[in-house]
């Protein structure tokens, strides 16, 4: 777009390097710390700063559009664009040129198709020279005793006017071949700017898809750090049910020790399908317990987890999971490995994790520790819908 | 103290910058010297057909001596000539062939300035691409004070300038970009300078209700005041403001005043008052949203200053360094390089009253601070004095000979323009200041 750009080939401001992004130009329109409206509103009260007012202006619409070009720019692409699809190897530049011209230049009316010569009676009696006219037109008669020349005459009469009458129709096929050439490439060209538009626009969906998505990505971290403070306030189930309170008082320092080898990576390598399996069943169930409309969802899922516990799968294996990560919550994923002496003999017994004690009873186990969680999620329908998230959106 | 003024035009109905520059200076300092004007008797610009009568007469107050102009400018020899050399190689006397194809030329008044130069203090000479400033500024270099009111444009690349901007004693700049750009293409630091500017006439009172009524004016506007020309960017103003109109709800209309030398699109919220007197082209300003200024090239925007005289904000095109500099130092005005910083930019002060007002007062306190006539006249009688206290260092580098006169060393005047910096001019207006 060098093109396009009214500062192209000039030098740099006169404070290059000095000014960082108060530069001229695209260089100016880098981001920069976005100044909140109140902010904005504040500051004005008693001091502006155009620089400012235009650098927020300026991130604004970088932000709103995502690839900026302006209209001459995004023609100017199209152009190329044009190019690259009449391949020069195909299409002669200078016809290209040519048709461009003709649709900017409106195309001319054909002139009046000149004779290349015209024949008449007298034609072949011509001259220049008035006398030798005059002895031709004496001698006219006599020549007319040796040949009859009219079939001559109104042959070649009759070839000028068919002349005459040819070169008008070439000269209107010649226009309206003009006049179509126009129109192709004006609508090949608006065709291609539309491409081009649309390609724009797709390309700035996919970022802002892109961006989403980042967003969707950090709001999840966001919510599994969450959850994992939770876990941190509350002393783990299994801990409750078998240690003395003096023991369960050590359990944090555990997963410290054990916490390089509970990462996510660690994790999906050491459990293999399991973890996979696990983190697959994660995602869907997580929205139900952070977010407003998943509080509601999540008194359902605290009932289908009490039947998952009564089937013989501790619930604790799946709040553990959730907290997968290098987070608080790794503590009851790092307590079972810790704790695990042997292979587990199937995907479920290793989430279970085969701990020395004996097994206990889900709801026994649940009881003392499990009791916040549940609160929590017993109490999430009853909070209103519309609870605002507990840490400030992520939104835009 | 005796000055003499010499300007292409002068008279009390000519608006160009320039001439209505040297006609406010020449009123001003008549106050404090005794003042005379060496100008031709064109009235027309391009043609500089002789339209007054030589000889002399008194406009408000100022004895002004007019000289005819030798010839009219033929206006595609001074084409083909401006693109020869701002597009090819050239040597000197093509440049001067081309300033005297240009316009005027007038060997008498150069023959009176060379007469009265010995008997004044000092020569003021208005716009250096015009013949009368640059060869009278080289016939009293010893008493040339100079006002270039150069803009970016190919003519200022010539190779003719640079020596005059050297040779002359001081240099009244326009602005800090003006100031940057001259210094760069010429290395005249050692010549001295300031920034001055130019005052405005500002009526003690304005009515923008009176200008409403006659103009029937019942939606806010924004203003344009100037030539209605492509050159001055009227073109692009059209069409951001007629994308901006079909997006937004707002009830703004595009009051225009000035000659219109362009057509202007017919649109619902494009309103051409044509030529309208001071007053009620005070009245609209001061009645105005903010004042639009979409030209690229400028040396200096009486009308933006008049704007911020009158507390309204300015919307600049940010492709002209000077108003983009000014809006900067003043923080009195937004800019804008496409339709959409334009939209954006107008929003932002149609949204925020408080911004525009703020915008609006950091103008006409820059307007006071800078360009009020007691800070312009004390800025040219402290030259004055600086002047007469120095001796002239230098002497004006002589034209080449015959020989290296028809030499075609110059480069493209375009090409030398195009490298010399640009941007707004910041800092160092902030360091002059304190």
């Amino acid at each position: 777009m060098a093109e396009q750009n009214p500062q192209h080939g000039r030098r740099q401001h006169f404070h290059r390097g000095r000014r960082g992004q108060d530069r001229r130009g695209n260089e100016r329109r880098g981001p920069s710390p976005a100044q909140s409206p109140e902010q904005g509103g504040r500051e004005h009260r008693d001091h502006v700063d155009v620089e400012q007012i235009m650098r927020e202006i300026r991130s604004r619409i970088s932000q709103r559009h995502g690839i900026e070009l302006t209209t001459q720019q995004i023609q100017e692409l199209a152009a190329r664009r044009l190019e690259a699809i009449l391949d020069p190897r195909t299409v002669k530049p200078s016809l290209l040129e040519q048709i461009r011209r003709s649709t900017t230049t409106p195309v001319d009316a054909p002139a009046a198709a000149e004779p290349a010569y015209s024949f008449e009676d007298t034609t072949l009696y011509d001259s220049h020279r008035g006398s030798l006219r005059f002895i031709r037109r004496l001698l006219n008669p006599l020549l007319k005793l040796f040949f009859n020349p009219n079939p001559l005459i109104s042959a070649l009469n009759a070839q000028t006017k068919l002349n005459q009458a040819a070169a008008q129709r070439e000269a209107e096929r010649d226009r309206r071949q003009a006049e179509w050439n126009a129109l192709h490439y004006e609508i090949l060209h608006r065709l291609v700017l539309e491409v081009s538009r649309t390609s724009l626009e797709a390309q700035q969906l996919s970022m802002r898809v892109d961006a989403l998505s980042a967003k969707v990505d950090f709001a999840e971290r966001r919510a599994r750090s969450i959850e994992g403070s939770l876990h941190q306030a509350r002393p783990s189930p299994r801990h409750e049910s078998a240690p003395p309170p003096a023991s369960v008082a050590q359990l944090p320092r555990e997963p410290s020790t054990t916490e390089s080898s509970s990462t996510p990576a660690a994790q999906e390598s050491s459990t293999g399908e399991g973890g996979r399996r696990r983190r697959r069943r994660r995602r869907g169930r997580r929205p139900q317990g952070f977010t407003p409309e998943g509080a509601a969802i999540g008194a359902g899922a605290a009932v289908v987890e009490s039947r998952t516990t009564e089937g013989g799968e501790p619930p604790y294996v799946d709040d553990a999971d959730d907290d997968e990560g290098p987070d608080a919550g790794d503590e009851g994923e790092a307590f079972d490995a810790s704790l695990s002496p042997v292979e587990p003999a199937s995907a479920s017994q290793a989430e279970v994790g085969p701990e020395p004690e004996p097994p206990v009873q889900p709801a026994q186990a649940l009881a003392p520790a499990e009791a916040p969680l549940e609160t929590q999620a017993e109490s999430a329908p009853n909070e209103p819908a519309d609870r605002p998230l507990p840490t400030e959106p992520f939104g835009d | 103290m005796k000055l003499v003024i010499v300007v292409q035009r002068y008279g009390a109905d000519i608006n160009g910058g320039a001439e209505l520059h040297a006609r406010y200076v020449a009123e001003r300092l008549a106050t404090h010297a005794d003042v005379r004007v060496l100008t031709t008797c064109a009235r027309d610009y391009v043609t500089w057909r002789n339209e007054w009568p030589p000889g002399e007469e008194i406009v408000h107050g100022i004895p002004v001596e007019r000289f005819a102009v030798t010839r009219e400018r033929d206006t595609i020899d001074f084409r083909d000539r401006s693109e020869r050399l701002f597009r090819d190689r050239h040597s000197v006397k093509d440049e001067l062939d081309w300033l005297d194809s240009q316009g005027p030329t007038s060997p008498t008044l150069m023959k009176r300035l060379a007469r009265v130069a010995d008997e004044c203090d000092f020569v003021i000479l208005f716009s250096i691409r015009y013949g009368p400033a640059f060869h009278g500024a080289r016939l009293a270099a010893h008493k040339a004070v100079l006002v270039p009111t150069a803009e970016r444009e190919s003519s200022l690349g010539l190779s003719i300038f640079p020596p005059v901007f050297r040779g002359v004693r001081a240099i009244m700049y326009n602005s800090f970009e003006e100031r940057a750009m001259i210094t760069a293409l010429s290395s005249n630091a050692d010549t001295p300078g300031v920034v001055v500017g130019i005052g405005s006439q500002i009526p003690d009172a304005v009515d923008p209700e009176r200008a409403r009524r006659t103009f029937d004016l019942p939606n806010p506007y924004l203003i344009y005041v100037g030539r209605i020309d492509v050159n001055k960017g009227c073109a692009d103003l059209f069409r951001h403001f007629i994308e901006y109109a079909e997006r937004t709800t707002r009830a703004l209309d595009l009051v225009l005043i000035g000659t219109p030398v362009l057509p202007i699109p017919d649109h619902p919220r494009i309103r051409h008052l044509g030529f309208v007197a001071d007053q009620d082209k005070f009245d609209a300003i001061a009645g105005a949203e903010a004042l639009v200024m979409p030209s690229p090239y400028e040396s200096l925007s009486m009308v933006a200053l008049e704007a911020w005289a009158l507390g309204r904000p300015v919307l600049a095109s940010a492709r002209c360094d000077v108003l983009v500099g000014q809006c900067l130092r003043s923080n009195a005005g937004l800019y804008y390089e496409d339709a959409r910083e334009f939209a954006a930019a107008l929003d932002r002060i149609l949204s925020d009253p408080a911004l525009a007002a703020t915008l609006g007062r950091n103008g006409r306190a820059f307007f006071t601070r800078h360009y009020s006539w007691p800070v312009i006249e004390r800025k040219y009688l402290d030259m004055f004095d600086e002047l007469r206290r120095t001796p002239a260092s230098s002497d004006m580098e002589p034209l080449p000979g015959w020989l290296a006169r028809r030499a075609r060393t110059s480069p493209p005047a375009a090409d030398v323009v195009n490298a010399l910096p640009q941007g707004p001019v910041v800092e160092r207006q902030h360091a002059e200041h304190r």
